[in-house]
């Protein structure tokens, strides 16, 4: 009895909520190196959380989501450097403007399963490369798009707390509001019953298919809808970034986020976050002893598949569920 | 984590006040391609940076405080060398920067410096983007020679050899090639306007195979070839060309500005090397005749610290460019990145190859290279720059 | 304006490039039509294959026929290696999502890049032609290197060999047999295990030869691994995952458009072939010679 009340009072409390609060503190609490990690995970979480929409809720292994993170990336550099419009355009621009590359890409892309389907979403996410690499009038090609101007964020200086923050920690908590609206808007749409059809794809696409789902449909709409989020991570990237690069649109970025999403765990909402989280951290950690870090992230990958194919959060809720089990035992008993 | 991470801030925000005030090192990040092709060029660059380190640091350091030197790998990419550039600055709290090879990275990690207000010296970056009305900010401060003094003495060069008649270039795909040769191209028109240029190829920085493009410039038939190919994809696209008889269609008429006239370009290529070709070096290190004293002692100094037998032509660059905050820092009296900037405008310093001054309007040099040919020399296993010539803005003369 | 010298030197040089991917691209392609796996550390084999010959120059050199020895030796290297990681990893993914055996291999790839920098460093090396194969020919106004043909013999003997080895011996029967279904052959007593580390190490053998039969023209560098993985994917796809021959033609095609994407295309040479990755996949997934996959 006691255990069932404490799991539904878990339940109800507003998790986004409470995180955000909690990450909200880090610049006043942190040094300024902290606050830029933050950034750092917030915006790999964000990206990671749009891929998990493919992988964990709707089965799509894509070798290609960094595509859509670069597109976003681009349009809002280049809208804000170029053309010098404001943040508030240029953020749903990038967001558009990488869903509507999702659309395109992924109306070929989910004609195919399996392997065919990630090859295509590779192939796509290169020509994407190919064109930030080469297009030099306006990607900036090889030097990409340095100097990256910061939103306007006069209006902090108006706020009692903001306006003791250097330019890094407002645009942090700014970063911070984005991506936690993104995390609701995510939540909502697994939870809909569009997201429920998505989960029901993943389980069985040739049952789902029998039923009347129009499969091809709900699966190129979760790859817009997780392309657009991808685009928006992009955007707040390169402007944490103070600027735009064809490095990171290269596909081994691609590998990088999917092993993030994976090592926090695919099946669990916050999975992701955790992941994110967790290799940027490590990251941090490791490469200040050496400067092997592919070493150790692969052996961390190989760990993780043979030991841990739930990722952290797989892991962590399979223990509690074992110390439940456990503990429910010496009660019985 | 997230807690650990919190109390960790809280107990080093109480301690930081204290840390300041002891006496501590003078840091200057130093971002510099360590692994890929450009590393041909990085790795010495950081040797001759960490030989001046040591030799401050042995001679009492600067305003008594000595010097550190924070080298990472920047794989010679943009995207790469901003992010350690912001986490030297931002982590590791670094007074200065310095490094960066290509002109890929030095522009971005320029903007990087200007926002957070250090100084940033480059060393090796030549496009004229970097110290441009437009990019030039008071931070900023170029060792290097400049893309348009590249390509004008190559175009010298070329114009100066009477019976040829249809050029061609070939050269990275980013700002130094395109600018060298949009530099090469605009003299070499001026000097003799008959000339034509028949072919222009573009390969990537980094480019593993040469050969689509080497065949398609061979078949437009050049008398004499602008090269900007550097370091490690030089020594690439010899191996490729060689056999295909590229060099021996332009009877070894090429002029390359990227500095593959170097010890360390010649040795990496060894055997393979396009004897009479036309390159440069910032530090010929063979000298020859009239060689200054300083320079021989530097030569000396580094053998002896390297532990290699023939000294690198680039270790100069990362060496003077050490020597040249420190001067900044002297002068200024102070490291507050500030003073140093406007101690440096017009601040002259004195290196092994001879004295330079940072223009107080352009931020730069201007300094030109040693010139030659390249050729066998049986003193060493490897091709050497015969009789280097000083050369800046202006023609050569034969 | 295009003359006939011109278009056979990019034809040579499109011909080289193509049998040299084929060389390693069989091997990927051998793994994934019998074992369903795609294996991106193919990529790692060939450059330890290219670190090795160096390393074993440097050891045999200057003693006369180095360079072939060492390139044998990096081969049968990297055959013990594949073998080894076939044995003790990947035989545990099987018949697992494919999102486990892309990260497997994956994680392969990190693993063995940096592994080749603690051994190697991270500079750049060169290993010098065979003294045999130093001259050329003049064919039809181009010229085309001996060490350039030689490639692209044996490519075809590679090709050649392989084909009759698949139709015609037992062991071939057999291979084509498990690519058919796996099941059956176990069923019908076929020792299934020793089959797939058997082509394991041939791919990784092929994969190694590759990389040691690049060093004299091409140089050594961390990051070989990763730009190849995606090329050899790319020739694989065009010719079908699982067709040998498919994966013959690929190369071919691969080779050509690449080297005359350079003529009528200067400045997407690179997205060339990306492009037409996509194409083939959007119209006809399973390639030009493939097997409609499930």
């Amino acid at each position: 009895m006691m255990k069932k009340s404490a799991t539904a009072l878990l339940r109800r409390i507003p998790w986004v909520l409470v995180v955000f609060v909690a990450a909200l503190t880090v610049p006043w609490l942190g040094t300024r190196y902290d606050t830029f990690l933050a950034t750092q995970i917030a915006i790999s979480a964000l990206f990671a959380m749009s891929l998990n929409l493919l992988l964990g809720t709707t089965g799509l292994v894509s070798f290609g989501h960094v595509a859509y993170f670069g597109i976003g990336s681009y349009v809002c550099g280049i809208l804000m450097k170029t053309y010098g419009m404001p943040f508030s355009i240029a953020l749903p621009a990038a967001a558009a403007g990488s869903a509507l590359g999702a659309l395109v890409f992924g109306f070929f892309c989910v004609r195919l399963t399996k392997i065919y389907f990630a090859m295509l979403t590779l192939a796509f996410s290169q020509i994407v490369w190919a064109i930030c690499f080469k297009w030099n009038d306006v990607t900036g090609g090889d030097q990409g798009l340095p100097d990256v101007p910061y939103p306007n964020l006069d209006w902090m200086s108006q706020v009692p707390f903001l306006s003791d923050l250097r330019i890094g920690g407002q645009f942090y908590v700014l970063t911070l509001i984005v991506v936690m609206l993104s995390l609701v808007a995510i939540k909502r749409i697994i939870a809909s019953p569009f997201g429920l059809m998505l989960t029901t794809i993943r389980e069985n696409p040739n049952r789902s298919a029998s039923i009347g789902l129009n499969v091809r449909s709900y699966e190129l709409a979760a790859f817009v809808i997780a392309g657009g989020f991808a685009g928006i991570a992009g955007a707040l990237f390169g402007i944490f970034n103070r600027g735009v690069f064809a490095d990171y649109v290269y596909w081994p970025k691609s590998a990088e986020v999917m092993i993030m999403t994976i090592l926090g765990g695919i099946d669990h909402f916050w999975g992701p976050v955790v992941g994110a989280a967790t290799l940027v951290l490590l990251n941090q950690e490791i490469t200040s002893y050496t400067e092997y870090w592919p070493l150790v992230l692969g052996i961390i990958l190989l760990i993780l598949l043979f030991v841990f194919p739930g990722g952290i959060v797989g892991g962590l809720t399979t223990g509690f569920a074992w110390l439940r089990r456990k503990a429910g035992g010496r009660a019985d008993a | 984590m997230r807690l650990q991470r919190l109390l960790l801030g809280i107990l080093v925000a109480s301690l930081v006040p204290a840390a300041a005030s002891a006496a501590s090192t003078i840091k200057i990040g130093f971002p510099m391609p360590l692994s890929g092709p450009a590393s041909v060029y990085g790795v010495p660059i950081v040797k001759g940076a960490e030989m001046a380190v040591n030799e401050i640091n042995a001679s009492g350091g600067v305003l008594g405080r000595k010097l550190e030197l924070l080298t990472r790998d920047s794989k010679a990419s943009a995207d790469e060398a901003v992010r350690l550039a912001r986490e030297l600055i931002i982590k590791d709290s670094v007074d200065f920067l310095s490094g960066t090879l290509t002109s890929a990275e030095a522009p971005a990690v320029s903007t990087i410096a200007k926002e957070n207000k250090i100084v940033f010296v480059a060393p090796t970056s030549k496009t004229i983007q970097l110290t441009s009305p437009a990019n030039l900010h008071p931070y900023i401060f170029r060792l290097a020679s400049n893309t348009d003094i590249d390509g004008r003495t190559g175009a010298a060069i070329i114009a100066g050899m009477k019976d040829v008649k249809k050029v061609a270039t070939i050269a990275p795909d980013y700002a130094y090639g395109r600018d060298a040769v949009a530099a090469f191209v605009d003299y070499i028109k001026k000097a003799r306007p008959d000339i034509e240029i028949v072919d222009q190829q573009w390969p990537k920085l980094g480019q593993s195979d040469f050969t689509p493009f080497i065949t398609a410039q061979m078949a437009k038939k050049p008398d004499a070839v602008f090269c900007d190919v550097f370091g490690g994809d030089f020594v690439t696209l010899a191996k490729q060309a060689g056999p295909l008889g590229y060099f021996k269609m332009i009877n070894n008429r090429l002029a390359d500005g990227g500095e593959v006239g170097t010890t360390d370009e010649a040795q990496a290529l060894g055997n393979d090397y396009p004897l009479g070709i036309w390159s440069d070096a910032y530090d010929p290190v063979i000298w020859g005749a009239n060689e200054p004293a300083a320079h021989k002692a530097f030569i000396e100094h580094l053998k002896a610290y390297t532990k290699e037998k023939y000294a690198s032509g680039w270790a100069v660059m990362g060496y003077a460019s050490i020597y040249a905050l420190a001067e900044g820092v002297k002068k200024a009296g102070s490291t507050n990145s500030d003073k140093v900037a406007k101690a440096m405008l017009g601040m002259s310093f004195d290196t092994p190859i001879g004295k330079l001054t940072f223009n107080a309007k352009t931020h730069e040099t201007e300094m030109g290279e040693f010139w030659g040919q390249m050729v066998k020399d049986d003193h060493y296993p490897f091709a050497v720059l015969k009789d280097p010539k000083y050369l800046s803005q202006g023609p050569y003369t034969n | 304006m295009f003359d006939v010298s011109l278009l056979f030197g990019q034809f040579l040089g499109g011909l080289t490039t193509a049998m040299f991917l084929f060389l390693i691209a069989s091997g990927l392609s051998l793994v994934f039509g019998v074992m369903r796996v795609l294996n991106f550390a193919h990529g790692s084999f060939y450059m330890i294959g290219a670190y090795l010959a160096w390393q074993a120059v440097q050891w045999l050199a200057p003693a006369l026929g180095s360079f072939w020895l060492a390139a044998f030796a990096a081969a049968l290297g990297v055959a013990v290696l594949g073998g080894l990681i076939e044995r003790l990893l990947l035989r545990h993914i099987y018949g697992r999502e494919e999102l486990y055996q892309l990260l497997l291999t994956y994680a392969l790839v990190l693993i063995l890049g940096d592994a080749a920098k603690l051994a190697w460093g991270t500079q750049q090396l060169s290993v010098s032609r065979p003294p045999i194969l130093n001259g050329g020919f003049e064919v039809l106004g181009a010229t085309l290197p001996a060490y350039n043909l030689f490639i692209m013999l044996t490519g075809v003997v590679i090709a050649v060999a392989g084909w009759f080895v698949l139709t015609r011996s037992p062991a071939g029967r057999m291979v084509r047999a498990a690519a058919l279904d796996r099941e059956m052959l176990g069923a019908l007593g076929a020792n299934v295990g020793a089959l797939y580390t058997g082509m394991f190490v041939v791919s990784s053998f092929l994969a190694g030869l590759s990389g040691a039969l690049v060093t004299p023209i091409q140089s050594i560098v961390p990051g070989m691994d990763v730009e190849i993985i995606v090329e050899a994917f790319i020739v694989v796809v065009i010719g079908g995952l699982g067709s040998f021959w498919g994966t013959f033609w690929g190369s071919v095609i691969y080779g050509q458009v690449l080297s005359f994407g350079i003529l009528i295309l200067p400045g997407f040479s690179l997205f060339s072939v990306f492009a037409l990755m996509a194409v083939i996949l959007i119209v006809r997934p399973w390639g030009l010679f493939g097997r409609p996959l499930r």
